[in-house]
């Protein structure tokens, strides 16, 4: 007994102290320079001020915002629609299949995104595999631009954050009671209906936690317009880094960053009312 | 087992001090300095070089600025950023008597230089900015000046630096201002020449801009001249144009944080830059043009007489040096974000 108090204690102190130190830390250290001001010779200075956040929500930026929230919204949709039915397929393969489907939609994130985001430039560029393959077999005679365009980048976003979709709704609906089908069937349901009435209503949660997954980073992964989109097409994300990184107002660059995790906040108190209370387990 | 412990402890923080002793941290820019030089001097002199990269000006100043006590020995800021970090007092003043290559560095060059005397800076390369076309797309003898760019035939196929200054130097070029203009009022009339370019540009890339003229994803813009000389040798077809308006050129410079934790290496490093073999096979393997005129007497015929590499006299007497910008980069700042976000 005593061996396992001091385990748990051990490894709860570790994941608080973990969370403390990266992920507490950083977001007040931003929330405290979101609030100084610029500074030539030391970057952030006192006096104590919100003309940052004033700035940042007077200064026209509502294009980049719901630009950014239409681009994400337009990546979830898409990843859902293609997310979903793959999710249940894997659910359905038989179990020699399974574990090898799963490890072939894993594999990607063993290399870095901002790795993936390259490889993808080697497959859209004038003389990239794509174009190759077209000419080579006769389709196109000159090379498609599809680099640097809108469709680069929302195959970027949508190829980096599909995985984030598919595995909520994998778990979710690899518990789905599959009796609940077939008495669906038997009681004379129609496909669509027990699509519908049974299997839809079961995987709302991993819906849920799909988009949530895919939301986020989708207005945030500034790395993808950069390479794919020609730094043209920007997100959030890139005011953010715009900024800290080039213009050097770090302030203003943290004010964003808030208004950012604000609405993130907002987007996720459905999500919290969709979830169960918890309830502690009688020992 | 506590003895044991603490002996191992000796032994890692031993090492450690050892290793301090005699190695160089170097922070450059992306693909600047090739790997075979590095070893090279490990060779000659035992100190082991560690390598990082950047690809901006400005993450170079945040990085020295934001961590004071960098462990960087060897910084290779642009001429506009040297007058910058010397006033924010970032690199250390040089000791001459430790550099003694330092006699082949070309005094022609150094004229136009922001530290003619090479106080705190030393010239590892320079260059210009200009126009560069591909000439199976578009015929480089109608494209003389910076104006053609704005020419409504180039909708969507321009490749422009992602670099403020470069960008805004381009539109005072062409409206006759100063190319290190810091007026308010002309920077905003350069965002408002540049906003009507915007439908012209296909991509803004710097690092990456070399790949996109190679691969013809890009086949007409602005590029930095020796960039382009290195792209010609993996396609012909690039041609690179110096436009009939005032240029900008800039030195790239080694430079000695104040903070070095090892300088007395980082001396030896950077006179070991200078020695003329090593500058040449530098700048062959890089393909830029070198301020070292003893190394370019070693270097082959292709780029001693290449037009690319080594302006002729009329450009450069319309060269202008790129300069810091003072309190006028928030201005710049403002107004190239707004271009930046289409605003």
């Amino acid at each position: 007994m005593r061996a396992s108090q001091r385990f748990k204690f051990i490894s709860l102190s570790i994941t608080w102290a973990w969370f403390g130190i990266f992920v507490l830390a950083p977001i007040v250290l931003i929330g405290i320079t979101s609030i100084l001001t610029q500074n030539e010779i030391s970057i952030v200075s006192t006096p104590l001020t919100i003309q940052s956040f004033y700035d940042t929500l007077t200064g026209g930026y509502a294009p980049i915002f719901l630009y950014s929230l239409l681009i994400a919204a337009t990546t979830t949709l898409l990843c859902l629609l293609i997310g979903y039915p793959f999710a249940f397929i894997i659910t359905r393969a038989s179990n020699r299949f399974r574990p090898l489907m799963l490890m072939l939609l894993m594999i990607p994130f063993w290399v870095s995104s901002l790795i993936r985001a390259y490889a993808m430039v080697i497959m859209l560029k004038a003389q990239g595999l794509i174009n190759i393959a077209l000419i080579y077999l006769g389709i196109i005679y000159k090379p498609l631009h599809l680099l640097y365009t809108d469709f680069a980048v929302m195959s970027g976003l949508l190829y980096n954050l599909l995985p984030f979709m598919v595995l909520p709704l994998y778990a979710n609906l690899a518990k789905l009671d599959h009796t609940l089908i077939e008495a669906a069937q038997d009681l004379g349901a129609t496909r669509w209906q027990t699509f519908k009435g049974v299997i839809l209503p079961h995987s709302i949660p991993g819906i849920i936690s799909g988009v949530i997954l895919v939301f986020l980073p989708a207005m945030t992964l500034f790395y993808i317009p950069e390479f794919l989109g020609g730094a043209k097409t920007l997100l959030i994300g890139n005011l953010i880094q715009h900024e800290f990184l080039v213009i050097g107002n770090w302030p203003k660059g943290a004010a964003a960053s808030v208004i950012l995790m604000l609405i993130t906040l907002l987007l996720l108190i459905p999500y919290w009312k969709s979830q169960p209370k918890p309830t502690r387990a009688k020992s | 087992m506590i003895k044991r412990l603490f002996s191992l402890l000796l032994i890692v923080l031993s090492t450690n001090a050892f290793a301090q002793k005699s190695q160089i941290n170097i922070y450059c820019w992306g693909n600047y300095i090739p790997k075979e030089i590095l070893r090279k001097f490990e060779a000659e002199t035992g100190i082991h070089v560690n390598l990082s990269e950047y690809d901006s000006n400005s993450v170079l100043y945040i990085k020295l600025k934001t961590v004071p006590k960098s462990y960087y020995d060897v910084i290779f800021p642009s001429s506009s950023y040297v007058t910058r970090m010397k006033n924010e007092h970032l690199i250390r003043k040089l000791d001459h008597s430790k550099l003694p290559n330092i006699k082949n560095i070309n005094n022609a060059l150094l004229q136009h230089s922001v530290d003619p005397m090479m106080d705190y800076s030393i010239p590892y390369f320079w260059g210009t900015t200009g126009i560069i076309v591909n000439d199976k797309y578009h015929n480089p003898k109608n494209i003389t000046s910076w104006q053609a760019l704005w020419l409504p035939k180039y909708k969507n196929q321009l490749l422009i630096l992602d670099d403020m200054q470069e960008v805004f130097s381009m539109a005072f070029s062409v409206l006759g201002y100063p190319l290190n203009d810091t007026d308010p009022d002309h920077i905003k009339q350069a965002y408002e020449l540049l906003r009507k370019l915007l439908p012209n540009i296909k991509l803004f890339r710097t690092d990456a801009a070399q790949e996109a003229f190679i691969g013809e994803d890009a086949t007409i813009g602005m590029g930095w001249n020796g960039d382009m000389f290195r792209s010609m040798r993996h396609n012909p077809h690039i041609k690179f144009i110096f436009p009939k308006n005032p240029l900008t050129f800039w030195i790239d410079c080694t430079a000695i944080p104040i903070n070095s934790p090892n300088p007395e290496g980082a001396y030896k490093f950077v006179n070991f830059l200078m020695r003329p073999d090593i500058a040449a096979e530098i700048a062959i393997r890089e393909g830029y043009s070198s301020p070292n005129s003893a190394a370019i007497k070693l270097m082959p015929k292709t780029m001693r007489e290449s037009k690319t590499l080594n302006p002729p006299e009329s450009v450069i007497n319309r060269m202008v040096i790129q300069k810091d910008l003072g309190k006028a980069r928030l201005i710049y700042g403002k107004y190239w974000e707004r271009l930046k976000l289409g605003l």
